[in-house]
C-alpha cells in the first residue's frame, strides 16, 4: 500500500512538472472535515492540472488558462470531491475539506515502467546502488563503501583514498562518471585516489563489462556512473547534517548539506569536511625486504589526512526544459607511509611519531574544480540531453629532497606537478520509433591541457582531444523479450611536448669517453587514433526470472603515460618507459546475467569471459638504466573468465541472509610474461551478510543489526613484482537505526559500525601499500549521527 | 523445493569456483634472484671503510632458479642520513653535511646468457678527491623473467 500510495505520489509530481506553464494561479488548503487537520498527499487532478497538497495540506496550481476551472481532489482514506473555482472566486484561499472514507481509492494502473523493470529489461549488465545502500555501507572512501557489490574491488592507498577496479582491472579502464561528465584526474597513477566527495550521492549505476559503446575510451572494463540527484519536489525545503567519528583513525567528519525548490528554480549545497590521523595497524613492526620498521603505537607512520569538498547548484525545472548546474570543489591532502616512500627505503630527521595528526613530507596534495551543467529539452518524441564539463585538476607530490644519480639535491620539496584542464560536451537525442525502438542518437567531445612541473619527471606535458559519435536501439520484439544494437567510433589525438631534464648526466660514448649531457625525456610528437565500438545484447524476462546475454566489442586509446614516460618513478623506485607505437586496446566480452527473485528468496549469476587483442601491460624487463630496474609498456593478447554468484534468502520476517561470490582468472596469452596474470589481481572471494531488523525499542525505530563476514582466498597467481599473498578472514558488524528523540517527523539515523572485529592482521592483495608488506587496518569503531531538519 | 534449489545454486557455484582454481599447470618462474654478501670474499660488508685511492674488489653472490640477467651497483653519499642499509650490524653515521664532490657510481652489467649462480666482481679504485663520509652502497640483480632483488650496505670513505 505504502509503495503504491508513493508510486502515485512520484508519478504525480513528475506530471505537476511536465504540465507547468505561466499563467494565473490558484492557492489553497485540504482538510479533513472530520479533524480539520491539513492532509497531505491529496491530488488534485483537473484538465490539464495537477497538484499535490504539501505537508500542512496547502497546494498551488499554475497556469489556470480559463476564467473558472474544475478539479477533483482526491487522498487515500478520503472520498474525492470535485470542486469548481470561478473566475470571481478568491483563489489565494480555496478551501477543500474531504469527508473520511472507509473505501480505499481504486487499484490505479500506471504505465510508466518503474527503475527496477527498466533495469531488467536494457541487456547491458549493470547493478545500480541506492542511498539506501551507500548510508548502510559507508566506509572511508566511496569505492571502499562499494567493494561490498559482489566484482567491485578497489586499489586502496592509506586510509582515506581509494581507486575502482571491476572484476579485476582498474586506473583507466574504469571510467568513472559524474553527472554525465567523465571524471577526469591523474587515475593512471598509483598513489592516486578518485577526488569525489561520497557525502550527497544518491544514486550510482555500476556497469561491469565494457562500455565504450556509451562512454567512450577508458570504459573498457567498467563505468562508476555518479547519476544526477533527484530535482526536489516543488515547495520543499530539506537539509541534514553528518557527524562521523572514527576510532582507527581518529577521524572527525562534519557534512552538511540542503536542498531546496520553489516551483520552477531549485537549488543545493553541501559542504563536507574531513580530519584524520594515522591509521593503526595490527602490528607493531613491517617487515619489507630486509629491513624492519618498527611502528610507534601501531600507527602507520604519516598516513594522516584531510579533506575539505564543497558543492552548489542552482537548477530550473519547467514544462519542456529541466537544467541544472554545479560547482564543486574537493581539496585534500594525505601523507603517504614514510619509512618506504613507495618501494624505497628512507630515512629521515623528521619526528613523525610526535603527532599523529600532522602531514608530513611525503605527502601529497588535490585539488580538483569542477563545473557540470546537465540540461535536457523535450521536443515530442524526441528529448535532447546536454552535459557540458569543465575540470580543473591539480595535484602536487611532496618529497623531502634528496640527490639521486646524477640529479644534484633539488631545491625544494616539490617533487611533481600534474596541472589538468578537462573541457568536455556530450550532446545525445532520444527517441521512440513504432513504440518498439527506443534509439538513442550522441555525440562526445573532450579536450584535455595537461602540464607538469617539479623536479621529477614521470609522464611529459600533453594535449589531447577525443571525439565520438554513437547510436544504440533497444527494440522491444515482446514486452519480455528486448534486443540492444548500438554501434560507436571513436577519434583521437595525442600531442606530447619535448622534455630534458635539468641537470646534466654523465653518459659514455662510443669511444670509451665520458660528456656530460642534459638528457631528453620526451619527444614533441602528434599521434592519432581511431576505433571502433560495438555491442549487442538480447534480455528475457519469463515471470520472476531474468536472463540477459551481451556481447561487445571496447576500446581504450593509450595514455601519454603509456605512450611517452621516460624516467624514474620514486613511488615504485623503479624506472618507467612509454611505447610511442602502442595501438588502442581492444577488448570482446562476452556477458551473461541470470536472475531469479521471489519474495522469499533471490538468486543470481553473472559470468563473463573477456579477450584483449593488446593488453597494455607495464612490464618489469631484466634490464637497468641507472640502476634503476627498467619497466616498459608492452602489449600482450590476455584471457580472462570469471564472474559473480550471489544468493539472498528472507528467512523470517525479519532476518535476511546474504551470500555473493566473485571470481576472476585472468592470463597473458603472449608477450614476454606469457602464462602469467595480470597485475593486482583480486583473489576469490566470498562475502556472508546477515541482516536482521528487531522491533522498535526505546526511541530506536526500525533498528537493525548486520554481519558481514568476508572469506578471501590466497593469491597465488602473481607477477614480478608481486608476492604472493595469503587468504583472510574478516568480520564487519554494525548497527543502524533511527531515532525519535525529538518526537518529530524527521527522525535521526544513528549508525555504529565496528570493522575488523578482531583486529585481525591480514593483507588485501589490491592495496597499494602491499608492495611493502603493510597489513590492512586495524580494529575501528565508527560512529555516525544523521540529523535532518 | 526450494532449499534443494538454493541448495543446488549453492554446489554448482562452488564447483564452478573450485573447477577455476585448480593449479593452472602453466611453466612460470615464480621465484626472485637471490643476491648476498654475507660469505667470506663478500664485499663490502657492514660498516666497511675505504680509503681514498685504493682500489677494492666488490663482490656478491648471485643465484636464479632459471635464468640470471643483469646487475647494478650503485655508490653513493649518505650525507643527509636519507637511507640505511639492510645488513644486521647497524654502523654509527657522521654529523649530517652538505656534498662538494661525492663519490659517485651508477653502473649496469649484463650477465652471460644461462648462468643460475655468477660472482659480481667490480674492480673500483676511490678517487683521491672525493668527499669523505657515509656512503651508501647498493646492489640489485635481475633474472630473465624480471624478478629483482637488491641489498644494501652502509659504508664510508675515509682519508
Amino acid at each position: 500500500m505504502f509503495y503504491k500510495t508513493l508510486s502515485i505520489w512520484l508519478l504525480c509530481s513528475l506530471y505537476s512538472i511536465a504540465f507547468a506553464q505561466n499563467t494565473s494561479q490558484i492557492k489553497g488548503v485540504v482538510v479533513s472535515e472530520n479533524t480539520l487537520t491539513p492532509i497531505a498527499g491529496a491530488n488534485i487532478i483537473g484538465k490539464n492540472l495537477l497538484s499535490i497538497s504539501s505537508t500542512n495540506g496547502e497546494f498551488v496550481i499554475d497556469h489556470v488558462h480559463t476564467d473558472s476551472c474544475s478539479f477533483e481532489v482526491c487522498c487515500l482514506g478520503y472520498a474525492c470531491k470535485t470542486v469548481v473555482v470561478h473566475a470571481d472566486d478568491d483563489k489565494n484561499a480555496v478551501k477543500i475539506y474531504l469527508k473520511q472514507a472507509s473505501t480505499d481509492l481504486k487499484e490505479v494502473n500506471i504505465s510508466a515502467k518503474s527503475k527496477q523493470r527498466k533495469a531488467l529489461e536494457t541487456p547491458m549488465v549493470s547493478q545500480t546502488v541506492s542511498k539506501d545502500f551507500l548510508d548502510k555501507n559507508r566506509e572511508n572512501s566511496l569505492m571502499q563503501t562499494l567493494s561490498k557489490i559482489p566484482g567491485v574491488s578497489t586499489i586502496n592507498i592509506g586510509s582515506g583514498q581509494s581507486k575502482p577496479v571491476i572484476r579485476g582491472l582498474g586506473f583507466n579502464r574504469v571510467a568513472v562518471v559524474q553527472n554525465g561528465i567523465k571524471h577526469e584526474a591523474q587515475q593512471w597513477g598509483n598513489d592516486h585516489g578518485l577526488e569525489i566527495d561520497q557525502q550527497g550521492i544518491e544514486n550510482i549505476q555500476i556497469i561491469k563489462g565494457p562500455a565504450s559503446l556509451l562512454y567512450g575510451s577508458d570504459a573498457i572494463a567498467g563505468v562508476v556512473d555518479i547519476q544526477p540527484n533527484k530535482i526536489p519536489l516543488q515547495h520543499s525545503f530539506k537539509g541534514e547534517v553528518n557527524v562521523l567519528g572514527e576510532s582507527n583513525n581518529d577521524l572527525l567528519g562534519i557534512s552538511t548539506g540542503i536542498e531546496s525548490r520553489k516551483e520552477k528554480w531549485f537549488y543545493r549545497g553541501r559542504f563536507t569536511y574531513r580530519d584524520y590521523a594515522d591509521y593503526k595497524v595490527p602490528t607493531n613492526k613491517i617487515n619489507y625486504e630486509n629491513y624492519i620498521f618498527e611502528l610507534h603505537d601501531n600507527n602507520l607512520r604519516n598516513t594522516a589526512g584531510k579533506e575539505i569538498d564543497g558543492s552548489v547548484s542552482v537548477g530550473y525545472v519547467a514544462k519542456n526544459i529541466k537544467s541544472e548546474t554545479v560547482f564543486s570543489n574537493v581539496n585534500a591532502k594525505n601523507g603517504f607511509f614514510a619509512n618506504a616512500h613507495g618501494l624505497e627505503v628512507r630515512t629521515s630527521k623528521i619526528d613523525y611519531d610526535s603527532s599523529n595528526r600532522d602531514i608530513d613530507l611525503p605527502f601529497h596534495n588535490v585539488n580538483h574544480f569542477k563545473i557540470t551543467n546537465n540540461t535536457s529539452l523535450d521536443f515530442g518524441n524526441h528529448t535532447l540531453f546536454f552535459d557540458v564539463g569543465f575540470q580543473n585538476n591539480h595535484r602536487e607530490e611532496h618529497t623531502e629532497p634528496t640527490a639521486h644519480g646524477y640529479m644534484p639535491k633539488p631545491s625544494g620539496s616539490k617533487e611533481r606537478v600534474f596541472k589538468k584542464n578537462t573541457y568536455s560536451l556530450n550532446v545525445k537525442d532520444s527517441f521512440t520509433l513504432n513504440k518498439k525502438h527506443d534509439v538513442v542518437l550522441g555525440v562526445n567531445m573532450e579536450y584535455q591541457d595537461n602540464n607538469i612541473g617539479g623536479w621529477g619527471f614521470l609522464i611529459p606535458e600533453y594535449d589531447r582531444f577525443t571525439a565520438g559519435v554513437f547510436a544504440y536501439d533497444q527494440f522491444e520484439i515482446n514486452s519480455d523479450l528486448h534486443f540492444l544494437a548500438g554501434m560507436r567510433y571513436d577519434f583521437g589525438k595525442v600531442d606530447t611536448k619535448a622534455y630534458y631534464d635539468w641537470y646534466p648526466s654523465t653518459v659514455r660514448n662510443e669511444d670509451n669517453s665520458t660528456s656530460d649531457v642534459y638528457l631528453q625525456r620526451a619527444q614533441n610528437k602528434s599521434l592519432n587514433f581511431g576505433n571502433l565500438s560495438a555491442s549487442v545484447g538480447l534480455s528475457y524476462i519469463q515471470n520472476q526470472t531474468s536472463y540477459k546475454l551481451n556481447v561487445g566489442r571496447s576500446f581504450r586509446m593509450p595514455l601519454a603515460s603509456e605512450l611517452a614516460s621516460d624516467g624514474v618513478n620514486y613511488h615504485m623506485y623503479r624506472y618507467e618507459r612509454g611505447n610511442l607505437d602502442l595501438d588502442p586496446e581492444v577488448s570482446y566480452q562476452l556477458d551473461v546475467e541470470v536472475d531469479h527473485t521471489t519474495k522469499l528468496f533471490s538468486v543470481g549469476v553473472s559470468p563473463f569471459v573477456n579477450l584483449f587483442d593488446n593488453y597494455i601491460y607495464l612490464n618489469p624487463t631484466p634490464t637497468y638504466f641507472e640502476t634503476l630496474q627498467i619497466y616498459e609498456y608492452t602489449q600482450s593478447k590476455v584471457f580472462r573468465i570469471g564472474g559473480e554468484a550471489r544468493a539472498s534468502v528472507n528467512l523470517y520476517k525479519n532476518l535476511q541472509l546474504t551470500t555473493s561470490v566473485e571470481y576472476v582468472y585472468s592470463r597473458q596469452t603472449s608477450g614476454p610474461k606469457k602464462d602469467f596474470t595480470l597485475p593486482f589481481s583480486p583473489p576469490l572471494s566470498v562475502l556472508f551478510s546477515a541482516n536482521y531488523q528487531f522491533k522498535d525499542f526505546l526511541f530506536f525505530k526500525k533498528p537493525q543489526f548486520m554481519a558481514d563476514y568476508r572469506i578471501t582466498a590466497s593469491q597465488e597467481e602473481i607477477v614480478p613484482p608481486e608476492e604472493i599473498t595469503d587468504g583472510f578472514q574478516v568480520l564487519n558488524m554494525s548497527f543502524i537505526s533511527k531515532m525519535d528523540v525529538f518526537k518529530n517527523e524527521n527522525p535521526m539515523d544513528v549508525r555504529v559500525k565496528l570493522n575488523n572485529v578482531f583486529n585481525t592482521k591480514y593483507f588485501n592483495h589490491t592495496s597499494f601499500y602491499r608492495l611493502i608488506d603493510v597489513p590492512e587496518a586495524g580494529r575501528n569503531i565508527s560512529l555516525s549521527l544523521t540529523i535532518p531538519f | 523445493m526450494k532449499i534443494i534449489k538454493n541448495y543446488l545454486f549453492y554446489f554448482l557455484v562452488a564447483s564452478l569456483f573450485i573447477a577455476c582454481t585448480s593449479d593452472d599447470g602453466f611453466d612460470k618462474d615464480e621465484e626472485k634472484p637471490t643476491i648476498s654478501v654475507n660469505y667470506t670474499n663478500g664485499f663490502p660488508q657492514g660498516c666497511t671503510q675505504l680509503t681514498k685511492g685504493q682500489t677494492y674488489s666488490f663482490r656478491a653472490q648471485v643465484t636464479d632458479n632459471k635464468e640470471l640477467a643483469a646487475y647494478s651497483l650503485d655508490i653513493h653519499h649518505n650525507f643527509d642520513h636519507h637511507t640505511h642499509d639492510d645488513q644486521v650490524t647497524e654502523c654509527d653515521l657522521g654529523a649530517i653535511k652538505s656534498s662538494v664532490n661525492p663519490y659517485l657510481h651508477v653502473e649496469n652489467y649484463t650477465i652471460t646468457e644461462g648462468l643460475t649462480a655468477y660472482e659480481i666482481n667490480i674492480s673500483i679504485t676511490i678517487p683521491d678527491d672525493v668527499d669523505t663520509g657515509d656512503y651508501h652502497c647498493a646492489y640489485s640483480v635481475t633474472d630473465k623473467t624480471g624478478w629483482q632483488s637488491r641489498t644494501s650496505i652502509d659504508i664510508k670513505i675515509v682519508e
